[in-house]
This record gives C-alpha cells, sequence and structure tokens, in this order.
C-alpha cells in the first residue's frame, strides 16, 4: 500500500461523523407492512410512475423527519404516510402552480409530445402544461383559482421504480376506491405534499407542491390523478369520464 | 457447544421470508456503517440519517429479489449509497467533511499512533480537501476504499461497477489526488 493510500485510511479513521442513531424504531414503522406481493410489485415497477419520497430541498426542513407509518403504491406513484408533514416552502399561497407543473403548451402540442394516448374529458382544459417525465396536466380554471387538475405520467422503465412522491400527513385521509375496476386511492383532508422523481429517483424540486383532494389510479400503463375541491363521488364520476 | 449468532446469510434469508426480527437484527448490526456511508456521501448527519433509514426500508422491500448466497453488506449498502447519492443531488449541495478536531491531540503525552505521527492535523486536511476537490466519481471510489474501508469487491456492489472498474477508477483517483496535492 502507498503512502498516499495509508494517509488516506488514516483520514478516514479520523474522519468527524456524527454518531449513528438508533434507526431500529423507524425502520420497523416503515416495514410494518405486508411486503408487495412479487407479482404486483413487478407492475408497479413497469408502470414505473411514482410519487417518490425523498425530501427535495424546496420541501424538507431538516429536523422535519418523522417516521414512515406506511407506504402505499399505485401506479407510478409512492405514498408515504408521515406523522408529521414537513413544512411545505413557499407555502400555497405564494406558489405559482404553473411553475410546478412543466412547459404551457396546446392540447395539440401536449398530444404530439406526449407520446402516448392522453386520457380527456369531454370538456378540453383551459390550460394545459407538459412536465417532467412527459407527465402532462390539465388545468380547468386558473392558475390562481384552480377547479380541477388532471395529470397523467407514462409507463416508463427507470431504475427508480416510483415517479410520483407523495408525503401524507395525520390529518390527510386516505381511502380506497377503485376506478373501472382498477384499484385507487383517495387523498383528502389535509393537503399532502407532491413531488414528481426522476429515472433516478431524484426529485425535480421546482415541481414540489402541495396538493390537496386527489384520486389516483393506474390506466392502461399510466398513473392518473385527478385533483380538486372534490368528494369522492364527484371525483369518481370525472375518472369514469375520462376517455 | 458454542452457541453461534446467526450469520447474515441466515438472518436474511429468514428476512426475506417476512421474519421482522431477523431483519431487525440486520438493521442493528449495519445501521453504523449504513450512516457512516450515507454521512460521507451526502456530509450531512439528517440526510444520512433519512437516507439509512429509507434504505433499510427499501431493502427489506427488495429483500425478495436478493440472491441466495449473495453478501447481504454490500448490496445493502448498495441501497443506502443510491438513497444517499439521491439525496445530495436533490439538495444540490454537499457539507464538507471534517477531520476531528482533537484528532492530533489524541495521542496528547501518550505514545502517538504510527498514523498520527506519519501525518499532522493539517496534512490530514489538506488530504481531505483535496479530496473533496476531487469529482464524485473519485470521490466515492475513494471514500468506499480508504474512509469506509471496503474491499474492491464490496466497493464495486455499492457502486454498482465491475471490480475491474474499481480498480482502474482508484489507480487513477489517485492519481488526480498525487497531482492535486503535488506530491
Amino acid at each position: 500500500m502507498s503512502e498516499l493510500e495509508q494517509a488516506l485510511l488514516a483520514v478516514g479513521r479520523e474522519l468527524e461523523v456524527p454518531e449513528a442513531p438508533d434507526l431500529v424504531p423507524a425502520v420497523l414503522h416503515g416495514i410494518d407492512r405486508p411486503r408487495a406481493r412479487p407479482a404486483r410489485r413487478r407492475v408497479v415497477v413497469a408502470i414505473a410512475l411514482v410519487l417518490v419520497a425523498a425530501l427535495a430541498a424546496a420541501l424538507a426542513s431538516p429536523d422535519a423527519r418523522s417516521a414512515f407509518l406506511r407506504i402505499l403504491h399505485i401506479g407510478g406513484e409512492r405514498i408515504e404516510l408521515v406523522e408529521e408533514l414537513p413544512p411545505i416552502v413557499p407555502s400555497p399561497p405564494e406558489l405559482d402552480i404553473e411553475l410546478t407543473l412543466g412547459e404551457r403548451v396546446s392540447l395539440g402540442e401536449a398530444r404530439r409530445r406526449a407520446r402516448y394516448d392522453l386520457l380527456e374529458l369531454d370538456r378540453p382544459p383551459d390550460r394545459v402544461y407538459l412536465g417532467p417525465r412527459n407527465t402532462v396536466w390539465f388545468l380547468y380554471g386558473r392558475p390562481d383559482a384552480v377547479r380541477l387538475l388532471v395529470g397523467q405520467t407514462p409507463e416508463v422503465t427507470v431504475d427508480e421504480p416510483f415517479i410520483l412522491k407523495k408525503l401524507a400527513g395525520a390529518g390527510t385521509r386516505i381511502e380506497t376506491t377503485a376506478v373501472r375496476g382498477a384499484p385507487a386511492y383517495f387523498l383528502s383532508g389535509e393537503p399532502h405534499a407532491v413531488m414528481l422523481l426522476d429515472e433516478s429517483g431524484t426529485a425535480y424540486p421546482e415541481t414540489a407542491r402541495l396538493a390537496r383532494d386527489v384520486l389516483v389510479w393506474a390506466d392502461r400503463g399510466r398513473t392518473v390523478r385527478l385533483e380538486g375541491e372534490l368528494t369522492l363521488a364527484e371525483a369518481l364520476e370525472l375518472a369514469r369520464s375520462l376517455r | 457447544m458454542e452457541d453461534r449468532p446467526p450469520s447474515d446469510a441466515a438472518l436474511a434469508q429468514r428476512a426475506k421470508d417476512g421474519d421482522e426480527r431477523a431483519f431487525e437484527e440486520l438493521v442493528r448490526a449495519y445501521q453504523g456503517i449504513a450512516f457512516r456511508t450515507a454521512y460521507l456521501l451526502t456530509g450531512s448527519a439528517a440526510e444520512a440519517e433519512d437516507a439509512a433509514q429509507v434504505g433499510f426500508v427499501k431493502a427489506w422491500a427488495a429483500l425478495p429479489r436478493f440472491r441466495a448466497g449473495a453478501e447481504f453488506r454490500p448490496w445493502l449498502l448498495r441501497i443506502v449509497a443510491n438513497e444517499a447519492h439521491n439525496r445530495r443531488r436533490s439538495s444540490g449541495r454537499r457539507e464538507s467533511l471534517r477531520v476531528r478536531a482533537a484528532a492530533a491531540d489524541v495521542s496528547g503525552g501518550a505514545v502517538p499512533s504510527p498514523e498520527t505521527t506519519a501525518l499532522d492535523r493539517e496534512q490530514r486536511r489538506a488530504l481531505l480537501g483535496a479530496v473533496s476537490r476531487l469529482d464524485e466519481r473519485d470521490r466515492d471510489v475513494l471514500a468506499c476504499r480508504y474512509f469506509l474501508e471496503l474491499s474492491e469487491v464490496e466497493t464495486a456492489e455499492v457502486l454498482g461497477v465491475r471490480r475491474g472498474t474499481v480498480k482502474s477508477r482508484t489507480a487513477r483517483a489517485l492519481d488526480r489526488l498525487r497531482h492535486e496535492v503535488g506530491s
């Protein structure tokens, strides 16, 4: 071993590394769910639409971490239920939702550039955005007064199987339901945090934002989300009318 | 007859079969190295704690794909390292690592260790600074080999590259480091 290598070993042994915390309780909380069945997991990986949880700089407060209570998967979304939601910066009133959704495009352009068949409502959206990972957002209403957001992210193959990460706190209610026979989750109550992940699982910080009532499900290789001030019945009715 | 603790392989197999107690033993055994790995990659205690914690949870979920007979430690550290990398990229910054302030004084009065005599504190700081100026690939391979003291095989697993790549990357990183410190 060369002198330089010996010096590196010496440096390594004298690095200032904080004492390792006891991770056991938090990890046991995190795994306190039946493991995803292999077949289902493969489907999730294939769909690869995720809501991932790495707390992006925009979202996280270093000391606001809390133990994972449960992790749910739906399509490419990963929903982590936490005891306490980290503070979100910027707060919703100052947040320009357009910045988090992506490039504003026409509906025709979105159809061309998305490279997958978009599910659409009968009524055309007021605005259309193309975000990371070919995620298309239809906005109904105005950016400062959104009535409905419809988001779709297509199937992709990536290292990180999750495309979207959601963090839901104790005040967020999660109900299981179904859209055309496919399992779905409806999140309501307190807002939850949502962000898009890139192929390596890294959150796009600019996509981090708070979301309110959301119905999310997987439909023919894409993950679809309906977001707005909706009741579950209204959301399901809208979901059924998407084609 | 001596009652030996179960091996990693046995614990991993039991955990793979859904035994949370077995997985808990693995967490206890490896949380230290997992945290240290994440800390060396992120430079942040908070990020390292998160990365290690999420890494363990992801490892639990991934255990059905863990190959029988494979080494558990490098497999786990790879997951933790990926998580740490993601967090480092998300935050867009990396805190500087530091040599313990008291390191040079540890021997104070007692017999100094060979390492301490070979390299005084300023030299160690300079060397650490030079490592931190290397690019990410060089830094990571040196951290695995010399700061975590992983074998080439383990480093290959953790970084997701072939053993030959670890060899060549280490040699190149050491060359660059020599150039950087002017030795």
